[in-house]
């Protein structure tokens, strides 16, 4: 990728830019406090990704492992977290391809949570029928929003995410996913317009999400950029 | 689907929820902070979204465990001697291939200079080589004498028929 000196200029204020230069130049401690710094945050994003923690766990240290591979060739041509998240959509997906090539993609999650094999349909057998006077523990509460966030599609939950736990601006959140700012703004509207309406209609109407289908993506190149349609 | 929602354009949507994230601009924000003073509805949209997004934050993870750093590190540290060796294992084929590239170069030079000296200086021998006919037959036009003369019998072609061994000088 070829970065223009202004926008490496500019990346380079970023702290975390200027560490991933330090590795560049051979520094091992700016590696690891690389490392330190994004660990819990890619591995959150990468589980609700994969749905699965030991994948999750897996995929970030190949991300990792990507990013120090490729520190020679590294240019800052955006922040460091748009260009680590970039690499670990990239990683997901193709992870989650080849799942789904060996027909192993559930619509359930592989970890059930406290509440069994079907949380949310224990929940409704157990409700009283008052949801939204019904106090829900943390664990129930997490079970039934991770299940909302599983009714997204892959491109929707990826953009939630990336919003709401790496608090990426709609820009930001284009660079990673490669497409457009006015994309990721009609993807997030849909996004939470179907949060919205399934965690509601749970609370409501105690009625449990229906899964969309699980999109598949084309294998990539993870650290090369690749274009799609907005 | 909500009654809410359904009534609710899209681009109404998409604006309430460019709103909440403060991905507008203020003149935009301004016109929908005013359509939310005036129209209950979609306050109340909003709020439901707000909420929605809210309840995300019950998503939090496990933080990784120390194993999960001690174990990355280590594979980054086996891949840096991986392509240590590598490195390694590719210098003497560098170095020969640096030394041949060398040779080459060194080759191309020798013959560009040997060549470029050739065009560049007079042949010494080109001049001889072209006297050569003159030169046999010396004694020949010694005898005759006359240089003049002699252009003068070849201009009349008196001696046509026989091959031209020695042009006029």
């Amino acid at each position: 990728m070829v970065v223009s000196e202004s926008s490496a200029r500019r990346y380079a204020l970023d702290p975390d830019v200027r560490l991933m230069l330090e590795v560049r130049d051979g520094n091992a401690a700016a590696f690891e406090e690389l490392v330190v710094r994004y660990q819990d945050r890619l591995v959150t994003v990468l589980q609700h990704l994969v749905g699965d923690r030991d994948q999750a766990d897996d995929l970030a240290q190949d991300v990792f492992l990507r990013v120090y591979r490729a520190r020679k060739t590294y240019q800052p041509g955006a922040r460091f977290a748009t260009w680590l998240f970039t690499i670990a959509n990239r990683v997901a997906a193709n992870a989650l391809r080849n799942k789904s090539r060996r027909r192993e993609v559930t619509l359930q999650p592989k970890e059930s949570g406290s509440l069994g094999a079907r949380p949310l349909d224990s929940m409704i057998l157990a409700s009283s029928g008052q949801m939204p006077a019904r106090q829900l523990d943390k664990a129930e509460l997490r079970d039934i929003v991770r299940q909302a966030l599983e009714t997204l599609n892959e491109r929707q939950r990826l953009a939630v995410l990336l919003s709401k736990f790496e608090g990426m601006s709609y820009a930001d959140i284009a660079a990673v996913m490669d497409l457009t700012p006015q994309a990721v703004k009609s993807l997030l509207s849909r996004a939470r317009c179907n949060l919205r309406e399934v965690l509601e209609a749970y609370f409501e109407d105690g009625q449990p999400p229906a899964p969309q289908k699980a999109e598949t993506t084309e294998a990539t190149d993870v650290t090369q950029p690749h274009k799609e349609p907005a | 689907m909500s009654e809410s929602s359904a009534n609710l354009e899209p681009e109404v949507q998409e604006l309430l929820v460019a709103y909440l994230d403060g991905e507008l601009d203020a003149e935009t924000a301004r016109s929908v902070e005013e359509r939310l003073a005036s129209d209950p509805a979609l306050r109340t949209e909003m709020q439901r979204l707000d909420r929605a997004w809210h309840m995300l934050d019950a998503l939090e993870t496990e933080p990784v465990d120390e194993q999960f750093t001690r174990t990355t590190l280590e594979m980054t540290i086996a891949a840096a001697q991986e392509e240590l060796q590598q490195e390694q294992a590719e210098r003497p084929r560098r170095r020969l291939r640096r030394a041949l590239l060398l040779c080459a170069a060194a080759a191309t030079a020798a013959l560009g200079g040997f060549f470029g000296v050739r065009l560049a200086l007079p042949d010494p021998n080109r001049q001889l080589l072209e006297d050569l006919p003159v030169i046999e037959n010396l004694e020949q036009y010694r005898a005759v004498g006359d240089i003049e003369f002699l252009r003068t019998l070849h201009q009349e072609r008196l001696f046509a028929d026989e091959p031209d061994e020695g042009a006029a000088p």
